[in-house]
């Protein structure tokens, strides 16, 4: 695997505009979710960092819960094709009030489906934050309740984000430089 | 829910000494692989806290994969009787290094069952780091081959752990006093 350094282009958001953002983020779904049933629902395994350090911020009761996705075809979620689900919630979200954590809301076809099809369970509201979101590169519209950062279309990468699975633990945001990037051989 | 404060028993593991160790387990385990490349598996739901902190310590290669257990029989998987995959890993970890992260080890049952599972998938190494070890309730031997901290026989929380699906936010460990925490019911 090549050092991060090597494949940099830019850092996007460095770790204390990250953290600054997200515990304002927090204090706002604090406010917003006071004297609700709240329910965090992180969707694998790109929003977990994400997850960890908002919930940390959350000052109201809460519970967490897991959604695992992946498309038909092929092994990753990608747009356009249809999503199955490969891990379930583990409670009921029956009038709950749930909060989508996602890491990047892109094409938006994964998040636009799973928001369907958690509708289907009657909550008493449902809504969704994002670390970042990529409006640019919308496919299917999706209503974005919390977000981080707005980003250009650049491929980024680290805090929760992979590139071919590596480098989610960096703590920054970083745009890599597709030009000197070489993806690892199978 | 409840204040926290009005069940608590004593604070086991505050958040700096959390860090602290934390980062100690994240540099070992890193020294451990040099040179060699990681896979990363969180159990889900309580060992993601710290599977999340610990990798922001780790200065080698490594990639991140979860799976998701549970008990057939009843709810709480600590009891014996098989284990349930609900969410399987990804990756085909056949020639790999494995690092299995758990919130906490007691009787060893569920862990025992997933290090044997996966030992038919022919990785390459198989290790296990706990945050917790609750040693005096071990009824299986397992080996764990990196330990936060060994606690005792008390029922935890924070830091990831949760009672009755709360409080895993807290940044610290706590151990609660369930007879009050009962009597609020």
């Amino acid at each position: 695997m090549q050092d991060y350094t090597e494949i940099l282009a830019e850092i996007l958001i460095d770790e204390k505009t990250l953290q600054e953002r997200i515990r304002e983020l927090a204090a706002e779904i604090s406010r917003d979710y006071q004297d609700k049933d709240l329910v965090l629902v992180c969707i694998l395994r790109g929003g977990i960092v994400f997850l960890v350090d908002l919930m940390r911020h959350i000052s109201v009761p809460h519970r967490l819960d897991f959604m695992a996705v992946a498309s038909y075809g092929s092994g990753t979620r990608q747009s356009g094709g249809s999503v199955r689900l490969s891990l379930d919630l583990k409670a009921d979200i029956r009038d709950r009030d749930v909060l989508l954590v996602e890491d990047i809301v892109d094409s938006g076809n994964t998040i636009a489906y799973v928001l369907e099809f958690l509708q289907t369970r009657q909550p008493a509201s449902l809504k969704v934050c994002t670390l970042l979101d990529k409006p640019e590169r919308r496919e299917t519209p999706v209503p974005v309740d919390y977000s981080g950062f707005t980003i250009p279309n650049k491929f980024v990468f680290g805090y929760g984000l992979d590139l071919d699975e590596y480098y989610r633990n960096l703590p920054f945001v970083a745009v890599v430089d597709l030009k000197k990037y070489h993806p690892p051989s199978e | 829910m409840r204040d926290y404060q009005e069940f608590i028993d004593e604070i086991l593991v505050d958040e700096k000494t959390i860090e602290r160790r934390v980062s100690e387990l994240g540099a070992q385990v890193s020294q451990d692989y040099t040179g060699q490349e990681l896979l990363v598996v969180c159990l889900l739901r309580g060992g993601m806290t710290f599977t999340a902190d610990l990798t922001r310590f780790l200065t080698i290669p490594h990639t991140l994969d979860c799976m998701s257990l549970s008990s057939y029989g009843t709810g709480h998987y600590s009891s014996s009787g098989n284990v349930r995959v609900n969410l399987d890993l990804m990756t085909n970890i056949e020639g790999l290094n494995v690092l299995l992260v758990e919130d906490i080890v007691d009787s060893g049952r569920t862990l025992a069952h997933v290090l044997q599972m996966l030992k038919t998938r022919e990785p390459k190494s198989l290790k296990v780091c706990v945050l917790l070890d609750k040693k005096y309730r071990r009824e299986v031997p397992v080996e764990v081959d990196y330990v936060g901290f060994d606690v005792p026989d008390k029922y935890v929380f924070g830091y990831g752990i949760d009672i009755d699906e709360h409080y895993r936010n807290l940044r610290f460990i706590a151990s609660a006093d369930m007879q009050k925490y009962k009597k609020m019911d």
